[in-house]
């Protein structure tokens, strides 16, 4: 534990609490319930008691430096069970995106992702005009023809004449260089903080990160969640759907330039990744979706910061499908203005990886190896 | 039951009868047909437990002897086995001992006392303006008695007050001004603001007031008393390990309220808005260097203080420390609906110090942060408890013993203790409130903390002095919806005690009871054990030492007769000879009959319907074991011990009520008293070559009824193992 005392912060962390959506964290009076009826919470260090303390006290500090922020899953049991609806699972989920504001570098970006409340047509705007006028610059935004002698299967038209392959490596892919470094920083700067959380660890990381990704690719501690247990199979098909796409990105480019293959047919086997991978993100994004929309104690609340992203996610999920769809079914015109705008909220979500909802990967995956790291006997629970 | 009655005449009946069921109809009607036809004047009833069917008894109470009951159900037929020999003896022992009993009881002569109905309430604030209202919609004259040039009390210095109605979530305006307004309006309520107790003499109904003020004094003839005299803060000046005197802006909660009233919050040495407050709970309240208890009130006057802080200016950032928020009842949402507001906190902790050079900290320890915390604040507010506006009694008639002692003592070593204890008790001077002319000093005695209570739990507004009630805060601490509540409970119970006086029948517990004490004062030898023990005050002296009762301050709990060591003390239908005869009506087997014999004394009120229960439940005991209920332990006089085992008796054993601190006696000490008394006796034993264990004292509460057979069987092992009494055949 931290053995300076614990100093009252000026309001303006409270206030900051409050003003993102963390208001229900005054109405907490300690009797921890919420630690007792999370199925998550590891014995030794339980959340989100504690949390809910710290987070009225406006102890930044300790906030940031906490694994348990990032242990959670809002599986909303706590806020299920609460006696004074202090929404336990809610105050998490903003205090989590308060650390990501807080570790983020460069700051300034950190800052704009976390008042997306306002920032938001910028963030999406920004991309999305960027990639209109490259496609303009390049080529002139000439629209494919129908090429009829192409079977069905085969699609109607290719989108490389109307945006060279080249084009989207050459913005992507320093984008990803960036992206990995601004992300390398704030992680760095996490791991640091929760090395120093008072708890020694043992081992070394990468043998911790093996077991640690095999919970992340299975969702176990997703299926100890009873308030919102739906939620597993929706966040598991969106992840798993995001991997198979990215697999199948990565190997397009294998047999692109590897065995000049292009286009491939829609009955070769990394076609089918692809198209299985849509399925799993449509299917997930929608079940995502219909328990926002569902509301409830189980739902939680949403704030912008946690809409941008599933916002920005589905967004991402519905251009590519009607981008795909559209070569089979579309006016050339509009299937590529769908093209482009998903080349635009991808280069979004890209970019604000280290700032958004998105990090959650990174910093809950930290949080986890360094836990596994401080009691490697208790992985059973939590 | 043939049998039965063969043995009632043999010990005196004049006539038996049987009946399946004497408390119906027919029952009755058929004891009542053998009661004309004899011309009895007494009746004994052997069937149920004295504590069942009461209501289809009633009636035989008029009569010159009136009816004893013995419970053959609950003491014999449920609890042990049939047609056994040891049954049989203890059903003929118990009916043996009813027949005395009815034998020795002589009629009751009844008291000619005029009453007054008017009701006296002292203090004017909440408690003493509902209790005038409440005794006065009753149809009894007030006099309400007020120390302040004012009515309203610490009440109508306040800003606002907490709410008491739904959604519970702001304070409501203070309405005392109106219910001053309604009872100076009041005819039959005669309000004297300035005034003070001079002098009480008398007892319930006929107390007889002399009231001063600065202009005149007059007197006044009244019923019965409602002490509501309230309570003040806590002295912040004892409590520097806060802050209060050390820095200007450690204020305390009336300080606050003050500024509340007159409108704005500002630190007292800049006179500037502060930005911070920082309140301080349990501020000497729930520590045994100043006031050990919760005043149970503070934290809702926070929460209070807070809101209407927050209405006024919602910048000042407010922080409640507190050790356990305790809002009882619907206080829970107002303490909701304050905590969720932007720029309060509430947050737990001990205060270990206020840091007063320069900038306020209040330095936490013990917090839920799991270590040290430290709040910077512009302004500190110390929520201090309630002390009781009342006076010991007690310890006013100890302190004059002790001064005239230390005066006219013979010997050095007596006048130095009498120094030395006048001097700890000399703080006691002047406190005096009531100002009673009772030998057992001028006010009620304090219980724990210097609360007037009797029992809270078992006797709400009860209090030592019969026909004297505590309400309010000088009762207990509590909130002004309370002591409105409380007023009226008070009120109540005055009115119940001018109602009973009218009748001359006793207060609780023994409602009803016409009887009281006969004291044949040429055999009082002066010794004022009676006067010294009473629990209620009710003995007083003349100038020689004789008691001087005022039968209707007395409870009738025989404490007085248990304490006589002439036994010149007895009631009509409860004595010494009573309860030795029936001790005497008890057959004692020879020692080669091995059937050892145990007396039981139970108090009724706790003891006995334990043993009802257990009964109840189906419970069995030790057959030799023959139970006399007696009305509180502290009656037992210390004769019936030595006839008992004087007469080759194994062992006695008497049960009765906790006691200590936390008593459940109904006459205060009466257990207690017995336990002395006892622990005393050990000469007697030993006169007589008896061991000392031949003789317990238990402590058994009225839900113990699982214990009792246990009791009751392993003191019969005890003794079994000690042997039989040998002085058996003597």
């Amino acid at each position: 534990m931290v053995s300076s005392a614990a100093v009252l912060s000026s309001p303006s962390f409270r206030d900051e609490l409050l003003r993102r959506g963390g208001k229900s964290a005054g109405r907490c009076y300690q009797c921890a319930t919420c630690s007792s009826v999370c199925e998550l919470a590891p014995a030794e260090a339980p959340f989100p008691r504690r949390q809910m303390l710290w987070a009225q006290w406006g102890l930044t500090d300790r906030l940031v430096a906490d694994p348990g922020v990032w242990l959670c899953h809002q599986c909303n049991d706590c806020n299920v069970r609460c006696p004074r609806d202090a929404q336990p699972g809610d105050v998490m989920q903003t205090l989590r995106a308060l650390a990501v504001e807080h570790l983020a570098f460069p700051s300034f970006l950190g800052k704009l992702v976390g008042n997306v409340r306002f920032t938001w047509p910028l963030l999406v705007g920004v991309p999305v005009a960027f990639w209109f006028f490259l496609v303009a610059l390049s080529k002139g935004f000439a629209i494919p023809d129908v090429d009829a002698e192409l079977s069905f299967v085969e699609g109607r038209f290719h989108y490389d004449g109307f945006i060279p392959h080249e084009l989207i490596y050459a913005v992507n892919l320093p984008v990803a260089a960036w992206v990995a470094l601004a992300a390398w920083v704030s992680g760095r700067r996490f791991w640091t903080l929760l090395g120093g959380s008072g708890a020694s660890r043992s081992g070394s990381f990468l043998a911790k990160l093996v077991p640690a990704l095999v919970e992340v690719a299975t969702h176990k501690r997703f299926s100890s969640c009873s308030a919102a247990g739906q939620r597993r199979w929706g966040h598991f098909g969106v992840m798993w759907g995001f991997v198979g796409a990215a697999v199948t990105s990565g190997l397009l480019v294998v047999y692109l330039y590897g065995f000049d293959m292009y286009p491939l047919p829609l009955t070769h086997w990394v076609k089918w990744l692809g198209n299985i991978s849509a399925v799993l993100l449509v299917v997930g994004g929608g079940v995502l979706l219909a328990n926002r929309l569902r509301g409830g104690r189980q739902a939680g609340s949403s704030t912008a910061f946690d809409s941008f992203f599933l916002g920005i996610v589905l967004a991402v999920i519905a251009t590519g499908v009607l981008t795909e769809a559209g070569r089979f079914l579309f006016d050339p015109a509009i299937a590529c203005v769908v093209y482009v705008m998903h080349l635009g909220v991808v280069l979004t979500l890209f970019l604000t990886f280290p700032y958004s909802k998105f990090a959650h990967l990174m910093y809950r995956t930290l949080a986890m190896v360094h836990r596994m790291m401080v009691a490697p006997n208790q992985e059973g629970r939590g | 039951m043939e049998a039965l009655g063969g043995i009632a005449k043999e010990a005196g009946a004049v006539t038996t009868l049987t009946h399946p069921c004497l408390c119906e109809e027919a029952g009755i009607k058929a004891v009542r047909d053998a009661a004309a036809e004899h011309s009895l004047d007494g009746v004994l009833i052997a069937a149920c437990s004295e504590r069942s069917k009461r209501e289809a008894f009633r009636g035989f109470e008029g009569d010159d002897k009136g009816l004893y009951r013995v419970s053959l159900r609950e003491q014999v037929a449920w609890s042990h086995p049939a047609g056994e020999e040891d049954t049989r003896m203890l059903a003929e022992d118990l009916l043996r001992m009813g027949v005395v009993r009815l034998q020795k009881t002589t009629p009751t002569r009844p008291l000619d006392e005029e009453v007054d109905g008017t009701v006296l309430v002292v203090g004017g604030g909440r408690a003493g303006m509902e209790a005038a209202l409440a005794a006065a919609d009753l149809g009894h004259p007030v006099v309400l008695v007020e120390a302040q040039a004012r009515l309203g009390g610490h009440l109508a210095m306040l800003s606002s007050l907490v709410p008491v109605r739904a959604p519970y979530a702001t304070p409501q305006p203070n309405d005392t001004d109106e219910l001053v307004s309604k009872v100076l309006a009041a005819p039959d309520i005669r309000v004297l603001t300035s005034s003070k107790i001079a002098r009480i003499t008398g007892q319930p109904g006929q107390f007889h007031i002399e009231l001063s003020n600065s202009e005149c004094s007059s007197t006044c003839r009244v019923g019965a008393i409602v002490q509501a005299t309230g309570a003040r803060s806590y002295d912040p000046k004892r409590l520097g390990h806060l802050g209060y005197g050390v820095s200007p802006d450690v204020i305390t909660a009336d300080e606050l309220e003050a500024m509340l009233v007159r409108g704005a919050v500002v630190r007292p040495s800049d006179a500037r808005t502060p930005k911070r407050i920082v309140f301080i709970q349990c501020a000497g309240s729930r520590d045994p260097e100043h006031l050990p208890y919760c005043s149970s009130e503070c934290c809702a006057t926070t929460l209070r203080q807070v809101s209407g802080i927050h209405s006024a200016n919602p910048e000042i950032e407010t922080v409640v420390v507190y050790r356990d928020m305790r809002t009882p009842g619907q206080l829970e949402r107002f303490y909701l609906a304050v905590q969720e507001q932007a720029g309060v906190l509430l947050t737990r902790g001990e205060t270990e110090r206020v840091e007063a050079n320069g900038k306020l900290r209040v330095h936490l320890k013990d917090s839920l942060l799991g270590d040290a915390a430290v709040l910077e604040a512009d302004l500190v507010v110390l929520a201090t408890g309630m002390v009781p506006n009342s006076a010991d009694g007690e310890a006013i008639r100890e302190l004059i013993d002790a001064r005239k002692r230390a005066e006219t003592s013979e010997s050095k070593t007596q006048r130095e203790e009498s120094c030395n204890r006048s001097e700890q008790l000399a703080h006691h001077e002047g406190t005096e409130i009531l100002n009673l002319v009772y030998r057992q000093g001028p006010d009620m005695p304090a219980l724990r903390y210097g609360f007037p209570d009797s029992h809270f739990i078992c006797f709400p507004y009860e209090t030592r002095r019969t026909g004297i009630y505590a309400a309010g805060a000088v009762h207990a601490p509590m909130s002004a919806a309370e002591a409105a509540e409380d007023g009226w409970g008070a009120a109540m119970k005055a009115v119940q005690c001018i109602e009973a006086a009218r009748r001359h029948e006793a207060v609780h517990p023994r409602a009803g009871e016409r009887a009281v004490p006969d004291f044949f004062l040429q055999r009082c030898t002066q010794c004022k054990r009676c006067t010294e023990e009473c629990p209620f005050g009710t003995l007083d002296e003349d100038e020689k030492g004789t008691p001087e009762l005022q039968p209707l301050r007395c409870r009738r709990c025989g404490i007085c007769m248990g304490a006589c060591p002439e036994r010149i003390i007895n009631f009509p239908d409860y004595s010494v000879d009573m309860v030795a005869s029936m001790i005497k009506a008890i057959h004692v087997p020879e020692e080669y009959d091995e059937k050892p014999r145990i007396l039981a004394l139970l108090c009724e009120n706790d003891a006995l319907p334990a043993l009802d229960a257990a009964a109840a439940q189906g419970r069995h005991w030790n057959p030799w074991v023959r139970v006399i209920p007696i009305r509180c332990l502290g009656s037992i006089n210390i004769v019936w011990i030595a006839e008992a085992l004087g007469r080759g008796i194994d062992g006695m054993i008497l049960i009765g009520c906790k006691y200590g601190d936390d008593y459940q006696c109904h006459y205060v000490r009466g257990s207690e008293l017995a336990n002395t008394r006892v622990g005393n006796v050990g000469e007697t034993l030993q006169r007589l070559v008896l061991e000392a264990e031949r003789l317990k004292v238990v402590q058994l509460a009225h839900d113990e009824f699982e214990r009792i057979p246990e009791v009751l069987d392993g003191f019969a092992k005890e003794l079994e193992d000690l042997g039989a009494s040998p002085l058996k055949g003597f």
